[in-house]
């Protein structure tokens, strides 16, 4: 019973890991390629899920489901535009940590109570097209709804993968990252690259508050949550890398549901700084970035 | 009068207005304001020593306020200590979760300090929320002793009971923290503090032990958040988890970029202006019923950054003299 | 007399080996030219000798002590002062504080110390500090900047920040000086001024070892040079010998060719 137990939650925190993975994802291209660090990135996700509760009210099922992720792509895609040139672009040829940072977190506090004032502060949660049917393996279970969870996070994180090593777009994006200067001296025009970058970046977050919209709470407040997680995993994965990202998410993921079931549930949210602090006393770079 | 000898009467005319003003204004409520305008002043104040003069990002600055304040609380509450004794004591505790901050967030910068910061804060919140035993939880400490009252010989005593009273103790408190930091920024360790904000690596080949510099103000500001917060305790009579929160610090940092990051006045300026401003908006909110306050704080940290870069201090300094040369105090 | 010493002093990169066990030694009064290809370790060596890295082996004394493994403000405290190949002046301060900043006298001051400064004044401070002012003031006549002292550094012309780099260096009261390429980027008559500014600095007793690609200024202000390449010392004497050696000519013409493909 016990290992079964523990397969349990391990199973549990590999989907939960993959969302942190899906939306660090975001965050950490968004830093790789205009060493932007978004506070405001959680907000991303807290828009999609919301997208997901109207579309899901008009389209039920399966329909409301795909549905709704795409649309929370779309729309968190323009609303990643939209900040990217109103808020940060004007600060990219002057801008100091603490400026970007600060913007970010002005553009946090905006997000999140203009979705309290749009809303409503009570909680929602989106609907379950397979009526709670559940997958039982005998050693572990799972409800198909969270399935689905873990294979859409994968996919789309196969799909970011195959964009960016195989399309032209995509290897603007890892040269840019790599090296503004040199990018733009072979002809990539950096602007673009930014504004594609951001609004992918938001878009990732925006599905994968959709993906943690079918796992907690929906709520305007609850963009902090995925914020905190998105830069735990990518500084655990070291900044701007997008495989540190993917494996610390799940690690981040199976540590936190392991540390609430047999540590302490209460102090769950605090396994991620833990982890955080350990790893930036221990290797600053990530776990898996490169020494300095 | 000449521009001289008005330069040298206008501080104590000034003090002399701050004495005055909660008499004058007869109004329990809007001393109330000011009294927490005077707390936000010297925590904003102390937020801008690391940011604005060591270029260090410290998003956890409530939970040195929180620490002052549950210290304290909890030292009046089991121990029976004096409050008078519990402000320094707040204070120093602070200090001590100051260094325990500080020694990590050495080797941080950036975005990465931001984040351990945030962590910092949110720990000490789950356990503020969590040891029940302790800290009632979510509840809260209620119950906390006022500051105790100061006999006067005659046989008469002072108490800390009221609104006023309370406002001469946060001026007092307020004048001696911004004391402290002008002598910080104006002498060589100011000279030397800001010289590690603009060139880390320059400041030491000048001799300057950028670790111990840093140590050293994250200690001193820590100390006077857990001042503020220690004052608050025994004010408010009231402690919660929510002190310690992540939006309690964005509220400060608000205020100093709204005043002006990295000078002495910016964050008095805009600790009183947003404080009052909040309180002008709940007025606007129960005329449009809808909660704006917090969308305004968000815009306004937004364009300041993007259209009012230093702050109301900045652009007053740009109206005086147009032609003047920046960063200067 | 010897003020430095380096024996195997070696410094690696993960697999890149920048400095190559370097032995070398810096006499009382000596201006010595560090000079190589790009690339041969020499801004390394600097970095090593003011305690930016510490070394991966080999030993640095200094004034007979052994300083291996220092940081950069001990060995700034004990006499060891330098400039940077691309300037950093603390740009937001004026140009008196960039020189103040570097005045203070900081032995031995921790944080507690420095936190009991900061809320006690120490006795005194006020005519130090005027004292201060005074003494930066000379720095900056010397180096010629006097007029722009109240400005922000961040003002200053680039030839006129290097002299504001070396005013800030001097502040510290060296008797070594490292000055990396303190002549990059001038132009002829920027370069004379410099160069009579490094004489002037020497005269007055204080040793410097100078990163220099500039010949004109090398072969006029040298006492000696030490040649590096890939890390290694590959010749050491006067100017006129070295610049005859044969491995020397070959390395700046084998780097040359390098550099041509």
């Amino acid at each position: 019973m016990e290992s079964s137990l523990l397969l349990q939650q391990i199973v549990n925190g590999i989907i939960l890991g993959s969302v942190y993975s899906l939306i660090a994802l975001g965050l950490t291209m968004i830093f790789g390629v205009m060493k932007i660090s978004n506070f405001a990135h959680g907000d991303y996700s807290m828009v999609g899920a919301y997208v997901a509760v109207f579309l899901m009210a008009w389209l039920p099922g399966w329909l409301g489901w795909v549905g709704s992720i795409l649309a929370a792509a779309a729309v968190v895609g323009v609303l990643g535009v939209v900040t990217e040139r109103l808020v940060f672009r004007p600060l990219l040829t002057r801008w100091t940590d603490i400026d970007i940072i600060m913007v970010s977190i002005g553009l946090f506090i905006l997000l999140e109570n203009l979705a309290h004032l749009v809303f409503g502060a009570t909680p929602r949660m989106l609907k379950d097209p397979f009526g709670g049917a559940v997958f039982d393996l005998g050693l572990f279970s799972t409800s198909q709804l969270r399935v689905f969870c873990l294979v859409f996070s994968c996919v789309a994180i196969a799909v970011l993968q195959l964009f960016l090593n195989r399309s032209r777009l995509g290897v603007a994006i890892r040269a840019t990252s790599q090296n503004r200067f040199a990018a733009q001296l072979m002809g990539i025009n950096i602007n673009t690259v930014y504004t594609l970058t951001f609004s992918l970046g938001a878009a990732l977050a925006g599905v994968g508050g959709v993906l943690y919209g079918t796992l907690f709470a929906i709520s305007p407040v609850m963009g902090a949550i995925p914020t905190q997680k998105a830069f735990v995993v990518t500084i655990m994965g070291g900044m701007g890398h997008m495989r540190g990202a993917i494996l610390g998410g799940f690690i981040l993921g199976v540590a936190e549901t392991l540390g609430g079931n047999y540590l302490s549930m209460a102090y769950k949210n605090a396994i991620g700084f833990m982890i955080l602090i350990l790893v930036l006393l221990l290797r600053p770079s990530g776990l898996f970035g490169r020494r300095q | 009068m000449d521009a001289r000898s008005w330069r040298a009467i206008a501080p104590w005319a000034g003090l002399a207005a701050l004495v005055v003003l909660p008499l004058v204004l007869r109004d329990r409520y809007l001393v109330h304001l000011l009294v927490m305008a005077g707390i936000f002043v010297i925590l904003s104040s102390s937020w801008n020593l690391l940011a604005g003069y060591t270029g260090q990002l410290n998003l956890g600055h409530a939970a040195f306020y929180g620490i002052g304040a549950y210290t304290s609380a909890l030292l009046a509450i089991k121990l029976g200590i004096s409050p008078w004794l519990g402000l320094v004591l707040g204070g120093l505790v602070a200090a001590c979760f100051g260094l325990l901050l500080g020694v990590p967030a050495l080797r941080l910068s950036g975005p990465y300090l931001a984040i351990t910061t945030i962590g910092f804060a949110e720990i000490l919140r789950l356990v503020a929320m969590n040891w029940v035993d302790l800290t009632r939880g979510s509840l809260g400490l209620y119950g906390i002793p006022p500051l105790t009252p100061i006999p006067l010989p005659g046989g008469k005593s002072l108490t800390f009971t009221s609104e006023v009273s309370a406002y001469y103790v946060i001026l007092v408190l307020c004048l001696l923290s911004l004391a402290c930091c002008r002598r910080l920024v104006n002498s060589d360790f100011g000279i030397s503090a800001r010289s590690l904000r603009d060139d880390e690596m320059a400041a030491a080949s000048v001799g300057i032990d950028v670790n111990a510099y840093k140590l050293a103000i994250f200690m001193l500001s820590a100390f006077f958040a857990g001042l503020a917060g220690a004052f608050f305790a025994h004010y408010q009579r009231l402690v919660s988890p929510d002190t310690l929160s992540t939006a309690e610090t964005f509220t400060i940092l608000t205020m100093v970029m709204l005043g002006g990051l990295g000078t002495l006045t910016g964050p008095v300026v805009g600790a009183v202006v947003l404080t009052f401003l909040a309180e002008g908006l709940r007025f606007v909110e129960d005329w449009v019923k809808m909660d704006v306050r917090l969308i305004i704080y968000g815009l306004l940290l937004i364009l300041t950054i993007l259209f009012m870069r230093g702050g109301m201090v900045g652009l007053f300094d740009r109206f005086r003299r147009p032609a003047a040369q920046p960063g200067r105090e | 007399m010897e003020i430095l010493r380096t024996k195997d002093l070696t410094k690696n990169f993960g697999g890149l080996c920048a400095v190559d066990k370097i032995s070398f030694s810096l006499y009382a009064g000596e201006i010595v030219g560090l000079i190589g290809p790009n690339g041969a370790g020499k801004t390394t060596l600097i970095n090593l000798l003011s305690g930016f890295f510490p070394p991966s082996s080999g030993r640095i004394v200094f004034e007979e002590q052994d300083v291996t493994g220092f940081k950069a403000h001990q060995l700034n405290e004990l006499g060891v002062a330098r400039t940077f190949q691309v300037v950093r002046v603390f740009n937001k301060l004026t140009v008196l504080e960039n020189v103040l900043s570097a005045q203070v006298d900081r032995r031995q001051m921790g944080p507690w110390e420095l936190v009991r400064r900061a809320i006690l004044p120490p006795r005194g401070e006020h005519q130090r500090y005027q004292k201060e002012c005074e003494a930066a003031e000379r720095l900056l006549e010397f180096v010629g900047i006097a007029q722009y002292r109240d400005e922000p550094a961040e003002n200053l012309p680039y030839a006129l920040s290097k002299r504001l780099e070396i005013a800030r260096a001097l502040a510290t009261n060296p008797t070594l000086l490292l000055l990396d390429e303190p002549s990059s980027g001038l132009n002829p008559r920027e370069l004379d001024d410099q160069i009579t500014i490094i004489k002037r600095i020497n005269q007055q007793g204080i040793s410097i070892l100078i990163i220099e690609h500039v010949m004109k200024v090398i072969m006029n202000i040298s006492h000696r040079l030490i040649v590096l390449q890939y890390g290694e010392k590959i010749a050491e004497g006067l100017p006129q010998e070295v610049y005859s050696d044969p491995q020397v000519v070959e390395a700046y013409l084998g780097g040359d060719a390098h550099a041509q493909h």
